[in-house]
């Protein structure tokens, strides 16, 4: 298939390239040249602009950091709906507000082009292993053209309902480990202040019902005492940043992740938003007696 | 002075109308004429749109809803820049992002018009009797210009900084104040499920160290069951997103602010936005099924 991808960064690169080691044509357009890079020596065509990428592409994938972009590349000038034939499919792999996303597949919809909101997790790991999870929203027909691709790029992929409802998931997916990372950083700073070895709790719950990945992979990246990202907690922040903005729309009272929130705040306040969300213990630490 | 105003909701309406007391030659325009109808009556200007109203006045002031209502004023079609002479004046009340202050004070400095952020507090009652606090942000050099118009509105006029600082000391008071708000509807559901009158616990503590004017005010109207508006919940509600939108953007952690942020979102949900704040007692209650909880 021709497939158009925009968004070549930490995860759109190595997902653009599963895609294109699967037999796919790939057709490129990069703000920055630079990204264009890897991309040299493989079945790859660059344009211009994003509205000479749909010319040319069926399907076309976007990576980018936020609304505003997804908003520009696909209704921009130059963008995707002013090159695009009718039956292309957008494909949305960005982490947005869901009511942006609501509103930019209308705006679509309108001129014959179907979108598909389908954020992922997992992280660069998971991009890099096509081992992401995709949680999509859009209409079942449309979704079903693109789900061979979405599984070269992920293990899971989920039609979760209509158009927003891949990110109402994402948004869930983000109150789920951003608390949790909080919740373990918490008990572990709590063991340590005790007196307690905090590894030893982790093996310890790791076998009862407070066991979690996030326990698991993130708890152990902890006492590793290993920031790198991973997932950076500016990014974590961002993602929080949509969800208590879609609670506050909504009048919905979201007292944990709204408390995380604020941790997130800290962490990039106080200048660690580059390293990996785990920070969170780092900021309990500074915030705690010393040793 | 030739003043001026846009925006006659329940603070707007009494402050447009201490200014013609005060002898000032007063222009408006309104969206629903009907709303300026009353001032028109005293002795206003009617005025066909908001430029004509800055073709007029040395001083237009504003007091409407949102960051966008603001900007709709003063860059819209028939808006106020396209009225505005340079040197003209456009002091800001309403409550808004201190970004989007600074954004408007930045678009207007191109043509030499000076902008400046006034939001107020003292609530309608404040508007009425002239004793609102006023935190401004702008060039300092304007406050003599600015006098004339500030005191007859209000009591404590206090520039805070440049531009942007009038709404920055707005969000530090909202942010202290709904939190005090909170707090004293903590107070009373803990006296009504122990059993205990919250207005005699009122009362005792207003001579304490924890005596406000929160308290006085908001517990007063709780303790008497009274949640007519006061100030809307949905106007707190909405200064919340700017403040904490505000403090993820700075990266400041704001715990309690967070927290009561979520109560506000609560009471929304439950439908009293148009009743007054002093409704965050009712959303303690309304997680509570035990009898004593009415």
């Amino acid at each position: 298939m021709k497939v158009g991808f925009i968004g070549l960064g930490l995860m759109g690169r190595p997902m653009a390239l599963h895609l294109e080691k699967a037999g796919h044509e790939l057709h490129l357009w990069a703000r920055r040249p630079e990204s264009l890079a890897p991309f040299a020596a493989v079945n790859a065509k660059t344009h211009a602009s994003p509205a000479e990428v749909a010319k040319h592409a069926e399907v076309v994938i976007v990576m980018v950091a936020d609304a505003p972009d997804v908003e520009a590349v696909c209704l921009g000038a130059d963008g995707l709906a002013s090159g695009s034939k009718s039956g292309l499919i957008v494909v949305d792999m960005s982490t947005i507000n869901p009511n942006a996303a609501r509103s930019i597949g209308l705006r679509l919809a309108s001129m014959g082009i179907e979108f598909v909101d389908a954020p992922v997790s997992g992280g660069e790991t998971g991009a890099i292993n096509a081992a992401l999870t995709v949680m999509a929203g859009g209409k079942a027909a449309a979704f079903e053209k693109v789900k061979p691709l979405l599984e070269k790029m992920g293990k899971s992929v989920t039609l979760i309902g209509d158009s927003g409802a891949g990110q109402v998931a994402k948004a869930c997916n983000q109150i789920l480990t951003g608390v949790g990372v909080l919740a373990v950083a918490e008990a572990f700073n709590f063991a340590t202040k005790s007196g307690v070895d905090a590894g030893k709790v982790r093996e310890a719950l790791l076998g009862g019902f407070a066991y979690s990945k996030i326990l698991e992979n993130h708890g152990q990246r902890m006492l590793d005492r290993n920031f790198k990202p991973g997932f950076k907690a500016w990014m974590h922040q961002k993602d929080l940043r949509i969800v208590m903005e879609e609670a506050h729309r909504m009048g919905l009272m979201l007292p944990s992740a709204a408390a995380t929130a604020q941790v997130f705040n800290a962490i990039v306040g106080s200048g660690m938003g580059e390293n990996d969300s785990i920070s969170a213990l780092m900021l309990l630490e500074k915030m705690s007696t010393p040793e | 002075m030739r003043v001026g105003f846009v925006g006659f909701g329940a603070m707007g309406r009494p402050m447009a109308e201490h200014l013609l007391r005060a002898g000032h030659a007063l222009s408006v325009w309104s969206r629903r004429p009907e709303s300026a109808a009353a001032l028109v009556a005293q002795g206003a200007q009617w005025r066909a749109s908001p430029a004509e109203v800055a073709r007029n006045a040395e001083i237009v002031c504003t007091n409407v809803t949102g960051s966008a209502d603001v900007e709709g004023l003063a860059f819209g079609p028939q808006g106020l820049a396209q009225g505005f002479a340079a040197g003209s004046l456009h002091v800001d009340f309403s409550t808004i992002a201190p970004s989007a202050a600074r954004r408007i004070a930045a678009r207007y400095a191109a043509d030499g018009i000076d902008f400046v952020d006034a939001p107020v507090s003292g609530g309608s009652a404040g508007a009425q009797a002239a004793t609102l606090a006023i935190m401004w942000g702008g060039k300092s050099a304007l406050a003599t210009r600015l006098q004339p118009v500030f005191e007859v509105l209000g009591k404590g006029i206090v520039h805070v900084g440049a531009t942007g600082a009038g709404q920055v000391a707005k969000a530090c008071n909202q942010m202290v104040m709904v939190a005090a708000i909170e707090a004293a509807a903590e107070a009373a559901r803990l006296a009504a499920a122990s059993g205990i009158d919250f207005a005699k616990v009122r009362a005792a503590m207003l001579h304490g160290s924890a005596g406000s004017r929160v308290l006085e005010v908001f517990g007063g109207r709780m303790a008497a069951r009274e949640f007519a508006p006061g100030v809307e919940a949905r106007l707190h509600h909405k200064d919340y997103a700017l403040l904490l939108d505000e403090a993820t953007r700075l990266g400041a952690p704001l715990p309690v602010s967070a927290a009561v942020g979520q109560q506000l979102n609560a009471l929304m949900s439950l439908g009293w936005g148009r009743d007054d704040t002093s409704s965050l007692l009712r959303v303690l209650e309304a997680g509570d099924q035990r009898d004593s909880a009415r």
